[in-house]
């Protein structure tokens, strides 16, 4: 099999990893290649998803044989394998014509969980070494694999993950005979000591090591299993609290796999997949919780209306709010109003008192923020306290033509503040 | 009105920047090719003086803040019609309020500087990742852009660190200018047309590129709206894997 048919059988099976990022990390030294703190997007896909590194992973083989997983045992998909050589010379060649950031690399599990972990060590360990390679190398950590070969990864890896994809244990026992969730999260927490003792170490001393700079991800399957979202966001959530995880990715279940165990869905839910990370927005830069925004009453996403606004209109009693009064923190709850945003009103009420005509220029949108807020005691939206009608009136302004236009938003790459921007509610 | 002129140069802008900067009634700025002439235009030969250059810098730096620096820097490089101006504007608001400028963000003078500055940052960040390099036959990388703004200066820096002792060139074939890397000396020089003899290699691998390009595509995601939105059309001539 020649490198050509390899490549596109182990990008394949890769590409519904959602992870995109080359974030986080501002590696740099002798030899060749850089990380970037923010992230840097090469290309983006017919998909719209961006591409920044060379997403692919090590073999498609497997010994599981979970259902949702297109490289499962009993699927009858051609199956490849790439050396470390391989592995390394191609990125190496990417890298160097700015194709890419680094490597992504990931692997179904040949033999044993250890004997691949080996294979992929090796391959990243050959970028670092014989190609003095400093780019950005995001690894997948195979559970089950050796604790001490999972010490390794944060060693060579700027970002370690593991994927949970399932959001329960019990969906895990119907969909991933084989994965619980012990043996997923053993990984994960383990890696989490060890980059927060890094960085621990590297307070007092300097030159220790880095171990995976950009910490740590994981990623989530949506709908392909029946939890709701309010499961799915208080995952998160404790994922962020407890495991220090830099981003949790939701991947929008893709039928392609036939089972009797999966729901026969027509098309993957795009625009929850699009709602469960305006939350995780909102959880990681806007000060909100998941209980917050979602109740056991209320489990599940608006898909009409995204969840900072659904928020607002349920605590109309906190509005509308004073921009040229109103605290930071208070103002990045208004919809309409993003992390950029709030920050250039803080900054130009200094220089003067704020008019509601300003606040477009600021960034502000508008359409959505008029009914939240008041500059010198002037309100344009309708009435202030009935949240019926501004419904009504955001419905307007959003369906000019009877369409939902929700998916125009990209996943951003980085996830600093940067990240926020982009992701602006 | 009086309209001086510069010869396209960062200095040169500045010096034309400071004389202006010396009058109190409305005057512009307008670089010498493509200046037009009004009925009562009355045309000054700015020149290129460092002493000048030197003060315009400072009192953005000194009076403002090296934010201010910043943003007039690149607004200048933006090339857009009506950035001289813009920056006139906006250094003659520096002078009369210093530093609290900056935070006038609703102002229009303000605002258009901090726009023109965020497109050039924006595409300059972009290019980061636009840059398509090809290997020649003697290892040297070559790349071809044809950005809006003039990022080019913007994005040496970046390579130098990324590409370590290899030796590239990236080439604005808009402006007809090239940033040269040889021997870890780098070098802005004209450039029209190259030839180039590509590496034995280079075609396999750009193969490999647009296979792989394409595979990671999720069709049952398929949305060249969102596509177009990340990756204009305009830029797609030189990207490897749109060709």
């Amino acid at each position: 099999m020649d490198l050509q048919e390899k490549l596109e059988i182990l990008a394949d099976s890769a590409k519904y990893d959602a992870s995109c990022a080359s974030s986080g990390s501002n590696r740099a030294g002798r030899g060749t290649g850089a990380a970037h703190q923010s992230g840097v997007c090469h290309s983006w896909t017919a998909d719209g998803r961006c591409v920044s590194l060379l997403k692919i992973l090590m073999t498609n083989e497997c010994v599981y044989d979970c259902a949702y997983c297109v490289n499962r045992r009993t699927s009858d998909s051609r199956k490849a394998i790439l050396t470390p050589d391989e592995i390394a010379g191609l990125t190496f060649e990417f890298y160097k014509r700015n194709y890419i950031e680094g490597l992504f690399l990931s692997s179904g599990i040949v033999v044993s969980p250890d004997h691949t972990m080996e294979l992929m060590l090796a391959a990243v360990r050959k970028l670092r070494e014989n190609y003095h390679f400093n780019g950005y190398v995001h690894m997948k950590v195979i559970p089950g694999a050796d604790q001490a070969l999972i010490d390794q990864a944060g060693l060579w890896a700027d970002r370690v993950s593991v994927n949970i994809e399932l959001p329960s244990d019990k969906s895990l026992q119907l969909l991933a005979p084989g994965k619980t969730k012990e043996t997923v999260l053993r990984p994960m927490h383990r890696l989490a000591q060890r980059i927060a003792a890094h960085k621990d170490e590297r307070r007092s001393i300097k030159s220790s090591p880095a171990y995976a700079p950009a910490g740590q991800s994981t990623q989530l399957i949506i709908g392909a299993t029946p939890e709701t979202d309010r499961e799915i966001i208080k995952l998160s959530e404790a994922l962020y609290a407890k495991m220090a995880l830099k981003r949790v990715y939701y991947s929008a279940f893709v039928p392609i796999m036939k089972d009797s165990r999966l729901p026969a869905l027509r098309e993957p839910p795009l625009l929850r997949e699009h709602r469960l990370y305006q939350a995780d927005w909102l959880l990681r830069f806007y000060g909100f919780t998941a209980d917050e925004l979602l109740d056991e009453k209320h489990p599940g996403l608006d898909l009409n209306f995204d969840p900072k606004t659904v928020w607002a209109l349920n605590n109309l009693d906190k509005f509308p709010l004073e921009v040229n009064k109103a605290s930071y923190e208070e103002i990045l709850r208004v919809p309409g109003i993003g992390v950029t945003s709030a920050q250039r009103i803080l900054r130009a009420r200094r220089a003067g008192a704020l008019k509601l005509d300003d606040l477009k220029k600021l960034g502000v949108v508008m359409k959505r923020a008029v009914y939240f807020v008041t500059a010198g005691g002037k309100y344009g939206g309708v009435q202030k306290d009935s949240g019926d009608a501004i419904k009504v009136k955001l419905l307007e302004h959003k369906n000019p033509n009877g369409q939902l236009d929700l998916f125009g938003q990209a996943q951003p790459v980085s996830e600093g503040l940067e990240g926020a921007v982009t992701g602006q509610l | 009105m009086r309209t001086y002129l510069y010869d396209g140069s960062f200095e040169s802008f500045l010096t034309a920047l400071s004389l202006a900067l010396e009058r109190t009634e409305e005057c512009a700025i307008a670089r010498e090719a493509g200046a037009e002439a009004g009925l009562f235009t009355e045309f000054i030969n700015a020149g290129s003086d460092p002493s000048r250059a030197a003060a315009a810098r400072a009192l953005f730096e000194g009076r403002g803040s090296p934010e201010s620096w910043h943003h007039a820097r690149y607004a200048f490089l933006s090339e857009s019609p009506g950035a001289e101006d813009a920056v006139l504007a906006y250094a003659r608001l520096i002078k009369e309020k210093g530093r609290a400028a900056d935070d006038m963000l609703a102002d229009d003078r303000v605002k258009s500087v901090h726009a023109l500055s965020a497109a050039v940052g924006g595409e300059a960040h972009m290019f980061k990742g636009f840059v398509r390099f090809t290997e020649l036959a003697d290892k040297a990388l070559y790349a071809r852009i044809e950005p809006d703004h003039n990022i080019l200066p913007l994005l040496t820096g970046h390579f130098r660190a990324r590409l370590g002792e290899l030796n590239w060139v990236i080439h604005d074939a808009r402006r007809n200018s090239a940033a040269l890397y040889f021997g870890g000396r780098l070098v802005y020089a004209p450039l029209e047309a190259a030839r180039l003899t590509p590496d034995a290699k280079e075609e396999e691998v750009r193969a490999l590129w647009r296979h792989f390009f394409k595979t990671a595509a999720i069709k049952e995601r398929v949305n060249p709206k969102l596509q177009r939105q990340n990756v204009p059309l305009k830029y797609r001539k030189n990207l490897t894997e749109f060709g």
